[in-house]
Parts: C-alpha cells; structure tokens; sequence
C-alpha cells in the first residue's frame, strides 16, 4: 500500500519491536553499533510508520518518497524497521553482517530492498539527498526526500558544500532530520569537536530549522508536517536524542556505541524492552476504548 | 625573459588543433536533445568545460553547484539514483583525487549511472597550470577502484564519439579531456569504437608501442623514426583503459615479444601498468614503460614538456630500440 495510517498509538510499541529486533541483531552479529541505532528507532518508525509514501511491495516505484541513512552504522534500526513495514521477511534480520548476507554491516542500496541509497562513511548523506530531490523538481514527481544524520558526522565538509547547494536550489523537498544524540565515537561532540550550533549554521545558509524532542512521535510527525509544507527552502529538524534509548544500561553511556552486549546483558535488554512493550500495548488498548 | 631553448628538436609537426571540452559538451548537447533525462553537474566548471551553450538550452539540467567536487559527485549519484543520467565535468584531478572516495563508494559500488568528465588530462593537458591543475594519477587511482569504464579519447573528434559511445553503455565511466588546445590525432577523423584497440602504424613486428591520448603523435613521429633507422613497430593506440582488451592486446604481444607503453600518466597505474599486469600474467616478454617516472611535473610550454620529463620522441625512440635489444 502507498500510503501509511499507522495510528499514532502503535508507533512506540513498533519502536520498542524495533529495538529489540536491533539489540538481537548486533548480539548475533557479534558486531555493530547499539546506541547510535537505538537513538534513531522512533525517528525512523515515524518516517516509515507514518509519515512516508511507500510501497513496500514495489521499493523502486520512482514516486516514492525517499529515505537516506546518511549515519550509515545505525543500520539494524533501519533494516529491522524495513523488515517489518513488509520489504523483506523479518527471518534475514538474523543474518546481519554475515558472509552472504543482503544486510550488510552499512547499507547497501544494491543488496537490500528498500534501501535507497548506500551509506556508511559518513556526512554524505545530504549532498546525495539534495541530488535525488533536485531530480524529483527535474522529474515532475512530488516525492520528499529524508535525511537522517547524525551531529557528529555534521564534522564532515560535505555537509556544508551540501548545505548550500540545497538553499542555492531552493530544495523545499529536502528534509534532513539530525540525529542529536550529542556524542560522537570518541565522546562528547561538544568535547571532540565543539560543533554545537547547528541550527545557526543551517539558518546561514538558508534553511529553515526546526527543533524537537526526537523521542516525542508527535513532534517529530509535527515537525515533518510543518517541513514538507516549506515552498522555497530545505528544512533541517534538529531532534534531540539520547545515545543508546530504550535500553536504560545504554542510555548516555558512550561505551555502547559499538560494542556487543554479553548474554547477561542481552537478556537484561530483551527483558526490560519486553516489559516496556506490555505496558505500552495496555496504554494503547486503554486509549484506544471509545 | 628570453623564449627557452628547445634542446629537443625531434618533435611531431602539430598542423592543427581542437577543443576536445567543446567536443564533449557537443556531443553532450546531441544527447540531450533526444533523451530528456541527460543532465550536466559542475563545481564552477561552466566556463572552463565550454558549457555555456548546454547550460542555454538545457537550463533546468544543467547543475552548476560551485566549487565543491564531492558535493557534485553525491548530487550526481542522488540524480542517477532517480533514473537520470548525470554527466559531471571538471578538472580530472579534482574528480580522481578531491572527489575519489564519493566516486568509490557512492558511484562505483553502487553502480550508478554517473559519467565523469576530467579534463587537463595529463602534463601536456594541465602545461602552464602547473601540478595542482594536472593530473597524471588519475588513470591509475580509478582503475583500482572496481566498476568504472575508463577512456583516454585520442582527440576532439575521438571525444565526441567516446562521449556518444560511454553515454550508450550503462554505469560508471570517466573520460579523460585535453587541456581545451589539443592537438588533432586523427586527420581524416576515424571511427571510434569503445573497447577496441586500434592499429595506428604497422611497419613490423619487432616491437609494438601501446599509446593513448594526444602523446600517440610523439608515439607515432618516434615510430617513423625507428623505420628510418631499420627497426620495424606497430603502433596501437588503448583508448579504453577499462575493460582492458586482454584478447587483442595478447595477440598483439604474442606476434612482436617486445612492448613499449606510451602515456602522459605517471609510470605507476596507468596503460603501462595496464599492459604490465597483461605481459607478466600472460605472455612475459620485455616491456618499457614511458611516462612520467614518478615525479612531479613544473609549468611549461606543452611542446616543451614531454622532452623535459622524459617522454618525448627520443625517450620513445630509445625506450623501443633498448626493448628490441633485450628480445630473446
């Protein structure tokens, strides 16, 4: 189907599916990056539980909307996002990183159905999103195109070559969604590199900048709205973020940001997303009674 | 200043020249009149790629962004992605070194449609610019990199065709262009077919010389030389550096047993490397590679230069005597 009508009630409990299906992925795999993937889940579920026009089905219909992980190595959280919004049987999920394997440790648009771009090393992914949106004004279609970055990967150059062609072209359908988990691998962005004042530096360039609570569904549905309503300039949504979300041991601490969690710790994760998951299901049956 | 003193005399008679940038970009406008999905990128690229008249009557394709090549490269990959066919078109060092991961790993590994255009190929292209604005690493740093076609055109006429011909065939490409005053190879033009080395000069088969690009004029002055003085070569030009034609170019090291390889490419990388990886897997015989060996070039007049560096047409000439020598 083209269209989403996921209600807002379900979007926390299919993040929390999400985030389980990332932390048994990563624990299979023996490899990968936990944190920075589980600050992306409810991004991510919004874009493709309720915001995108997609069609799992057909994954190269040319009007769909576009999504580019331009933080390559939050990858589980995007295959197992596309694994159960129908692209591909949630079975592949088990076989990330694996030799022969379509989910590959980043993505890789010729393996993986759905994947509209490959990704992995970083701050490409604006420059390849303003191309592909750029084509669509060329083209006639409506599409929008997403990017979701991380802030330290804003570092790279090419963001800000990036940044003002998008204005330059007036990209109203370039939305850069900034994953704000406020680290980067080497630690706190604010320590490593100092690069804080994003919205300011996407504002000298042109574009419209927004900010929210990239937890709150809500909001990050609001602020997509409110971007894909722009006529004359891309947007950039600046959504602050907790490193390592939903698994509370994660949460803010750095050292999760590529490591593998031990079977305690694996079971420990699954349990309390487990128990998050139900009280979820209850809320949502509870607010959903007439 | 005094003009400098040519202590190299023996050079080719350049009679005539063309703009092998016009010529791609009139065959890019031939394209895009009949395929509306032909587009043209640039990084501040407009006016030195002579793209004035594309971007005229080709407006709303032609993405001129700036000085910014892995910003253009991405775009360019962000177009192919959505079934267009993007061509991007600035110096070739910016493209093969400024823009080489994106050229890797957003154009080449996931194989997108994506044509890049380099010119001031080589030191007879970049000549007065000087290092920064030559390039003679690019052959050999994109033929490492898996999935992209690679072409030297000998001359304009050689890059129209080449353009038409890369444009026809599905993926990455890149063709390397001339400094904009290149020299004429081919007086009648001849038919330029992708993939197929061509017999330039055939006297004999003591040795055969593999050239490309505008220096297949030294090759070809330095192959009536060795007539003269009784050694007998076949020239051939290698336009299409990748796919490399294993098939014929064996033969053709089969039949002779003795190599000569002529580029305006460092000796590392490019043809000569090419046909080295050919001889020593395949057929060993003796190889000379000329080029330039492993230095860098300085500004310069182009008819000066390759005598400087050591790739005019008596390095050729004694390059190719020196590989008879050592035949078995």
């Amino acid at each position: 189907m083209f269209f989403n009508t996921c209600n807002h009630h379900y979007l926390p409990i299919i993040a929390n599916i999400i985030r389980q299906d990332v932390i048994k992925m990563i624990f299979l795999a023996g490899d990968g990056h936990p944190a920075p993937a589980l600050s992306a889940v409810d991004i991510i579920t919004t874009l493709y539980f309720k915001v995108m026009y997609v069609d799992p089905k057909n994954p190269n219909r040319p009007d769909r909307d576009r999504f580019i992980l331009s933080k390559g190595h939050a990858c589980p959280a995007y295959y197992a996002a596309l694994a159960r919004r129908g692209y591909f049987p949630v079975e592949w999920l088990p076989t990330l990183r694996r030799l022969g394997s379509p989910l590959q440790g980043h993505p890789d648009m010729k393996k993986t159905p759905g994947v509209d771009m490959t990704t992995g090393s970083l701050g490409h992914g604006i420059a390849i999103g303003a191309g592909m949106a750029a084509a669509a004004k060329l083209i006639g279609y409506k599409y929008r195109v997403f990017v979701l970055t991380g802030d330290g990967e804003l570092n790279e150059g090419i963001n800000w070559e990036a940044a003002q062609s998008a204005s330059h072209l007036k990209l109203s359908n370039l939305i850069v969604i900034v994953d704000n988990n406020g680290w980067q691998s080497s630690g706190p962005i604010k320590l490593v590199s100092g690069l804080d004042n994003i919205c300011s530096l996407f504002q000298a360039f042109g574009w419209r900048t927004l900010e929210i609570d990239g937890h709150d569904f809500s909001q990050i549905f609001e602020a997509i709205q409110i971007a894909t309503d722009s006529k004359d300039r891309p947007t950039v949504i600046r959504a602050y973020t907790v490193k390592g979300k939903g698994v509370p041991f994660m949460e803010g601490d750095n050292s999760w940001h590529k490591r593998v969690p031990s079977p305690e710790e694996f079971k420990q994760a699954i349990s309390y997303l487990e128990s998050e998951k139900a009280r979820l299901e209850r809320l949502a049956t509870s607010t959903q009674k007439p | 200043m005094s003009k400098p003193v040519d202590l190299y005399p023996t050079k080719p008679e350049i009679t005539s020249y063309a703009c092998t940038r016009s010529a791609f970009i009139k065959a890019l406008i031939k394209l895009a009149e009949k395929d509306p999905t032909v587009c043209l990128v640039l990084a501040d690229s407009l006016k030195s790629a002579r793209a004035e008249e594309f971007a005229q009557r080709f407006p709303d394709r032609c993405f001129e962004l700036g000085i910014c090549e892995q910003n253009a490269i991405c775009f360019a990959a962000g177009l192919a992605s959505t079934g267009l066919k993007p061509f991007f078109c600035t110096y070739g060092g910016f493209i093969a070194m400024r823009g080489c991961e994106q050229v890797r790993t957003f154009v080449a590994y996931p194989g997108l449609n994506v044509k890049l255009v380099g010119f001031n190929g080589g030191i007879f292209g970049g000549e007065r610019e000087g290092v920064t604005h030559m390039v003679f690493e690019d052959l050999g740093i994109l033929r490492a990199i898996p999935g992209i076609e690679i072409v030297v055109p000998a001359d304009a006429d050689q890059t129209y065709q080449a353009t038409l011909a890369v444009a026809s065939r599905p993926g990455p490409a890149y063709i390397r262009i001339g400094s904009g005053k290149d020299p004429i190879v081919y007086n009648p033009p001849v038919e330029f077919k992708f993939g197929t080395p061509k017999i330039i000069k055939k006297y004999g088969d003591d040795a055969v010389i593999f050239a490309c690009g505008p220096i297949i004029l030294w090759a070809l002055k330095a192959t009536d030389l060795l007539h003269e003085r009784g050694i007998q070569v076949t020239l051939v030009e290698v336009h299409t550096i990748k796919p490399i034609n294993l098939p014929n170019l064996l033969h053709l090291i089969e039949r002779t047993k003795a190599v000569v390889t002529v580029e305006d490419h460092n000796i590392i990388g490019g043809l000569g490397s090419a046909i080295a990886e050919i001889i020593a897997e395949h057929y060993p015989v003796p190889l000379r590679r000329v080029g330039l060996r492993d230095v860098y070039p300085e500004s310069g007049e182009a008819n000066l230069l390759f005598d400087h560096f050591h790739m005019g047409v008596l390095d050729i000439v004694n390059a190719t005597e020196n590989v008879v020598a050592s035949k078995r």
